[in-house]
């Protein structure tokens, strides 16, 4: 009997109270969402409204960057995820991300996918290649690689190169995939791969897109999220947000009338 | 607030003037028709069938301008709602306008035939009818919600007079056999000029739904 997966969470991936700052600048002014379990949702604003910003604190990326603070809470899955409990390695594992330019290794195909198994001592071969052949089925890239997989990975395309860094992201299984703008170095086809890909994607995982172009979001997402300087505008699902949104802010971004 | 591409401004412009122009001439060629059967006046009749053609390529005009927005500028919110409504606006308004035609051929063919009086009784669903249109195009035209609301019941109330006609029209047959084909003609202009009404009442529909994104197609109250 297959499995089923417990009813998905509203609140899988919570924002409370969060204000975020750089140095003395604010850069997020008391957000507060709620991110369902197994949906895409998207980011939108214009540049520097703090969309990035959000999405890098899921996985404390931002602490990498000297001089940051934060207030608040995130939790994922009801737990903080500024639980000193929390390794924040693991953490990084279990929230994966995909960045706008695509960053595979110099290393072979076969490789990339692993690198995080091997750090963590797991080495076996029959292991490392069932994740292998399973995380680039999963990236709908397997069939274009499965004969070269010793081959650099830097000998890809650049659709085939983000494809890997999304097979490498999910190789760990996260429960969370973040996606700051996927797609906006790829061309047409590229990008409609990368699309179709999310469709499947979010069967199975929790995704979060950062993206700048519109009709991305609305091809993709089930909830969009408006952001304008720091602050948190209007979240909604997304057909609503694009045909009809509450706000006069969020309707004069996406018509185009900002400024 | 203006959009920020001027280009994308203007070809909404364009489309919204070019819906109003079909607007005015589907207007006026309703009213030609009214000329022509009420005043037995071929040369209106005629007027109208050969006017049709100008509303019929505003048709075209204005659907060929919507799909081009949709294409270049992926219009979104109330600007997505705003070229479909018009798109809309002017299929209805092409249908108005066949109506008149209609109206039209059907005069040139009482006119052959002895006037009955029973033909100025057609004149009070004229007036409501013509009245539904101007009102429904100056809803479109202001945004007038109000206005738009109001085409519903107005449409109902046209119906009730059509049907009514057609029964006192029906029941005077037997006293007058020769003029039945007149009778049954006159029948027909008064389910054009319900038809006029229906149309009247989906510019409404369509102009609630562009100001307000309220779905009150098919249903006794509004969903939002």
């Amino acid at each position: 009997m297959t499995p089923t997966l417990p009813q998905p969470r509203a609140d899988f991936l919570k924002v409370q109270d969060f204000n975020f700052y750089y140095g003395k600048k604010q850069a997020l002014f008391n957000v507060n969402m709620e991110i369902p379990e197994r949906q895409v949702t998207a980011f939108i604003g214009p540049s520097g409204c703090g969309k990035s910003t959000l999405l890098r604190n899921f996985n404390r990326m931002n602490e990498l960057i000297d001089g940051v603070r934060h207030e608040g809470q995130i939790l994922l899955n009801g737990r903080s995820i500024y639980d000193k409990k929390i390794e924040v390695i693991a953490l990084r594992r279990s929230i994966g991300m995909v960045f706008q330019k695509s960053n595979p290794f110099p290393k072979s195909i076969y490789e990339n996918i692993v690198y995080s198994m091997r750090i963590a001592g797991i080495n076996g071969k029959s292991v490392l290649d069932e994740t292998v052949e399973r995380s680039l089925k999963g990236a709908a890239l397997w069939d274009e690689v499965k004969d070269r997989l010793n081959e650099s990975a830097l000998g890809l395309s650049g659709g085939q190169m983000q494809r890997l860094c999304i097979a490498r992201a999910i190789a760990n299984r996260p429960e969370v995939l973040l996606m700051d703008e996927p797609c906006s170095a790829l061309d047409p086809i590229a990008t409609a791969k990368v699309e179709d890909l999310i469709h499947t994607l979010k069967k199975e995982f929790t995704i979060v897109i950062v993206t700048h172009n519109m009709q991305q979001a609305t091809r993709c997402s089930d909830r969009t999220a408006f952001f304008y300087l720091g602050k948190l505008i209007e979240f909604d699902d997304t057909q609503k947000i694009f045909s009809n949104p509450s706000q006069k802010q969020t309707e004069d971004y996406i018509t185009g009338r900002f400024g | 607030m203006a959009h920020i591409l001027s280009t994308f401004e203007e070809a909404l412009r364009d489309l919204r003037n070019n819906a109003l122009m079909m607007a005015s001439l589907t207007e006026r060629n309703l009213e030609n028709a009214r000329k022509g059967l009420f005043e037995r006046d071929e040369d209106w009749s005629n007027t109208v069938i050969a006017d049709d053609e100008e509303v019929d390529t505003l048709e075209v005009q204005v659907d060929r301008e919507g799909i081009d927005i949709m294409l270049k500028y992926h219009p979104l919110a109330s600007d997505m709602r705003n070229v479909i409504a018009t798109m809309k606006f002017s299929v209805n308004l092409e249908r108005i306008a066949d109506q008149a035609v209609n109206i039209a051929r059907r005069s040139r063919k009482l006119m052959a035939r002895p006037a009955v009086p029973e033909t100025a009784e057609l004149e009070p669903l004229y007036s409501f009818a013509t009245k539904m249109l101007k009102d429904a195009i100056q809803g479109f035209a202001d945004n007038d919600l109000e206005l738009a609301r109001g085409l519903k019941d107005r449409d109902r109330t046209l119906d009730d007079m059509n049907r009514a006609y057609a029964e006192k029209v029906t029941d005077r047959m037997p006293n007058d056999p020769s003029a039945i084909p007149t009778y049954m003609d006159l029948i027909f202009m008064a389910r054009f000029l319900e038809r006029v009404g229906d149309q009247a009442k989906n510019i409404g529909e369509d102009t609630i739904y562009a100001i307000s994104a309220e779905e009150t197609r098919h249903q006794s109250r509004p969903i939002v």
